[in-house]
């Protein structure tokens, strides 16, 4: 930053319109033009259009994924990103492995040992919450309530839920998913934006 | 109306006014971060927590058991609101030292220390000492948002005012709100440049030192500084600002509140376009050549040599002014050629094209355009040329439900908010009006004489594609929205384009022939006051003749005020024999100059300016011009009054008595009538008809 305080640096600029690489495939523009038939008013359309994004460019929204998503929705750029930054299931920090495994360390799962799950699985992938393995198959998040408490310590892997799970059943896990070749981070983007296409109905 | 009960005061307030704003005629306070009477209020900061209650039908009162925000309460019959109890002060208490928990408090080293909202209210309000003793949010300090706006992210109490001024108000969206929670920032993308128009307002409204003005930053502290009342001299708007000044000294210029112009915005080339002020190249001494070089001379040396060059030379002489010179002073110049030097060729318009002359209908108060239905903005960047008139544009569009169309050659921030922009070809704006005109005619939605139908021939919705390069469905939709309760909104940039007197008489057509009103603003700061005051040669020799006239010897004397044609038209200021330069600034003109009269700057002197729009506003002086440098009007009645005994002007006030008994449409802003908000003075006319040739 120091030197952007120099008088007269070049501050960044935001990517003109039609510098943009545009990277949604056709399927992703069909599923874009019908989603929006849904809603009287493009600013509606934002979150799903992210969730196709999260999609086309493999599970992460990287600042030219939501600068694609506001030049096809005729939105500002700022805007999207607000919007992108404020959910935390949209990918923005940083670009996961190929399968996310998100840890619920809520009340319920807390009790029933979500920690030693963490630390079973900081160990086990030699990584901390929030970070991905070198080989970027793994990463590992902690979050909130997923409302299973019946099935606790819970985690989500994709649109699955796993649990109770035991450090046995957790090492079972990392096998299966290490041996799957597709990405349940971009399956689970792909299972919401199928949602938003029925307009919520299962 | 309905009855409410504030603190025991029974009133009688609108349905649905906010309590804050109701509160605020009663002459108490309801302390606000978030809230901003020009936006619409998100309650987002709960500094404004009242304690509200119901009048019961047996007269007694029943109050909520929670307090509410007074910035998203609607007054209401039967309210009863009560802002100083012990509880709201017990609550403010406790919003305020939220508030300061990630707060830095450096407010020692804050731009904003002493006239900040935050430091107000925690003085009034606030705990005396924090109980926090945690860590403070740590986030980047004094980050270059752009040229103008520093951000520093640990000041802010995240009230969303600067976003939402982006996002209601300039319509760019150029801020948002990035991350949640403690976390939450206002940020441009990625912290990229924040390139708005008017992104310097961000500065003004923020409730805290988190915007802060880069050009301003450590320059002073606000009890240091003077301000003054003062009017934007950078462009045609006029807009109403505080000058602030130190020491002499030009500082910073903020937003000062008239609704019928800027409302209380400034675009950023008035709030940052004001340097040249303090500028090292500032005129300060009279200057005459002696051979090779200047050498300071007294004004009566100087006076000396102009006149023994001007006067009684009748048509040999001429003058061009800039668009700075104030009412006064154009008067004065204009009398100063006609009676003291005999000739006619005065000037102030500079086109590169023929120029305009005669009358057009009345320009459009600014404020008004908020209550047209419909506005068609042809062939100017409106944003570029008429900052705040493209804000009224907007708000026309967001608040009042106006439906507005650009044409223009090029992307523009019109484009943002139009239903349709008809994009024409480069230099084609000419064949669109007459397209345009075309297809009201054949339409049968307008009427034109024989002689003008006779000239549409071939233009029409269908050729506009090829004549002009928009689309035939884009022009038919344009023209039929035209009509009762629209305008036609353009400014003599239009002039600038190819066949300007083309596009300007089809346009105008257009407007009459449907019914809608024309309006074209000038864009030269004092450019309306020229007009109104003649400053137009009525038989003598236009701009454009008078420096051709330098090239071949027929002008033997030329004197610019603030004007340097140098770029075009280098060779003529060159042959010209004897050359008068007035102005603030060095500038290429002056090297070619006899004699360099330096110039005091609109705040350096008293006197009026006349807006685009037809208002006059005067401008007290502010501070003292640098060294011997004299307002124009005083220089004018100075060479007046050496060339011929008359009576003397010793003040700008009755400068404009005089202007006022010659222009009578100027009898309004004679200074002992004029009001603090201006005074509109527009006859029929204030940008004529462009006629041919002139060039």
């Amino acid at each position: 930053m120091s030197e952007l305080l120099q008088i007269g640096a070049q501050r960044p600029k935001a990517p003109e319109p039609d510098s943009l690489e545009l990277r949604f495939s056709p399927t992703a523009v069909e599923e874009l033009e019908a989603l929006k038939t849904h809603y009287p008013d493009l600013k509606s359309c934002v979150l799903p259009t992210l969730w196709i994004a999260q999609r086309e460019y493999g599970g992460h929204l990287s600042p030219e994924a939501i600068a694609e998503v506001a030049h096809r929705l005729s939105r500002s750029y700022a805007e999207v990103e607000g919007v992108a930054t404020f959910y935390s299931m949209y990918n923005t920090a940083h670009k996961p492995g190929r399968h996310l495994i998100e840890v619920c360390t809520c009340l319920s799962c807390h009790m029933c040992g979500a920690y030693r799950i963490v630390d079973h699985l900081e160990e086990k992938l030699g990584i901390k919450l929030g970070e991905t393995t070198p080989d970027g198959v793994f990463s590992i998040h902690e979050v909130e309530c997923l409302d299973a408490c019946d099935r606790a310590p819970v985690l989500q892997v994709g649109d699955q839920y796993v649990g109770p799970v035991t450090p046995e059943t957790v090492d079972e896990l990392l096998e299966r998913l290490r041996s799957n070749p597709d990405s349940t981070v971009v399956q689970l983007a792909d299972a919401v934006v199928k949602v938003h296409l029925r307009d919520g109905k299962a | 109306m309905v009855k409410l009960t504030i603190n025991g005061i029974e009133l009688e307030a609108p349905q649905g006014e906010l309590i804050v704003e109701t509160v605020k005629r009663l002459g108490l306070e309801i302390p606000v971060f978030c809230y901003h009477p020009r936006m619409k209020a998100v309650g987002m900061c709960r500094m404004c927590l009242v304690e509200t209650g119901f009048k019961q039908p047996d007269g007694s009162v029943r109050m909520m058991p929670k307090p509410q925000a007074g910035c998203t309460l609607p007054a209401s019959e039967g309210l009863v609101v009560v802002t100083d109890s012990e509880a709201i002060h017990r609550d403010r208490k406790g919003v305020l030292e939220f508030l300061l928990i990630n707060h830095p408090l450096d407010c020692p080293i804050c731009d904003r220390g002493g006239e900040c909202p935050l430091q107000n209210n925690t003085m009034a309000y606030g705990p005396s000492t924090t109980r926090f003793i945690e860590m403070k949010r740590h986030l980047p300090k004094a980050f270059p948002l752009s040229q103008y706006v520093t951000l520093d992210l640990e000041r802010c109490i995240q009230c969303g005012r600067c976003v939402r001024f982006t996002e209601e108000i300039s319509g760019d969206s150029d801020l948002a709100f990035r991350f949640r929670g403690a976390e939450m920032q206002p940020s441009t993308f990625q912290l990229t440049d924040f390139e708005s128009r008017f992104s310097g307002n961000v500065i003004e409204i923020c409730p805290v030192g988190a915007l802060t003005s880069a050009k301003y930053r450590f320059r002073a502290r606000p009890w240091d500084l003077e301000t003054s009342p003062g009017v934007c001299t950078e462009c045609s708007n006029g807009c109403n600002v505080w000058f602030d000044h130190r020491a002499g000294k030009q500082v910073r210029i903020n937003g000062r509140a008239n609704d019928g112009v800027n409302e209380e915005w400034t675009c950023d080339k008035g709030k940052f376009g004001h340097d040249w002020y303090n500028s090292t190249s500032r005129l300060t001494k009279p200057l005459v050549r002696r051979g090779d070089q200047f050498v300071p001379a007294s004004w009566s040396e100087a006076y000396e040599e102009i006149l023994a060059a001007f006067a009684d030379k009748g048509g040999k002489v001429a003058g061009l002014t800039g668009p700075r010179v104030s009412n006064e002073g154009l008067f004065l110049f204009k009398r100063l050629f006609s009676e003291a030097f005999g000739s006619d060729n005065v000037d102030h318009r500079w086109r590169s094209g023929p120029v305009p002359t005669g009358p057009v209908p009345r320009p459009l108060p600014i404020a008004s355009l908020e209550s047209k239905r419909h506005i068609l903005v042809f062939g100017t960047h409106l944003a570029e040329d008429l900052p705040i008139v493209h804000l009224r544009v907007r708000k026309a569009w967001s608040q009042s439900g106006a439906t507005v169309d650009v044409a223009y050659s090029a992307a523009n921030e019109v484009e943002r908010f139009a239903k349709a922009s008809l994009r024409c070809r480069p230099g084609a704006e000419a064949a669109l009006a007459k397209c345009l005109l075309g297809e009201a005619v054949w339409s049968g939605k307008a009427t034109v004489s024989d002689a003008v139908r006779a000239e549409l021939a071939g233009f029409n919705a269908d050729s506009a594609e090829e004549k002009s390069g928009v689309s035939g469905a884009t022009v038919r939709a344009a023209a039929a929205r035209l009509g009762e309760g629209a305008v036609v909104l353009t400014s003599d940039r239009l002039l600038d384009a190819p066949e300007p007197p083309s596009a300007w008489k089809s346009l105008k057509a257009l407007a009459e022939a449907t019914g809608s009103e024309f309006v074209c603003y000038p864009t030269g700061t004092n450019a309306a006051g020229a007009e109104l005051l003649g400053l137009v040669p009525d038989h003598g020799l236009s701009t454009w003749q008078i420096l051709e006239g330098c090239k071949d010897g027929k002008i033997e004397a030329l004197w610019l005020v603030e004007a340097d044609p140098s770029s075009t038209h280098d060779a003529a200021l060159e042959t010209v024999p004897f050359l008068v330069y007035q102005g603030t600034l060095e500038n290429e003109a002056m090297a070619y100059a006899s004699v360099v009269l330096p110039m005091a700057a609109p705040a350096e002197q008293d006197g009026t300016w006349t807006n685009c729009e037809g208002r006059v506003q005067r401008f007290r002086q502010a501070i003292a011009p640098p060294g011997e440098a004299k307002p124009a009007w005083r220089v004018f009645a100075e060479c007046l009054l050496r060339a011929r005994p008359s009576t003397p002007f010793f003040n700008p006030g009755e400068v404009m008595e005089e202007i006022a008994r010659v222009h009578p449409v100027f009898a309004p802003a004679q200074y002992s009538l004029l009001p603090e908000e201006g005074a509109l003075v527009a006859r029929e006319s204030l940008v004529g008809e462009p006629a041919g040739g002139g060039g």
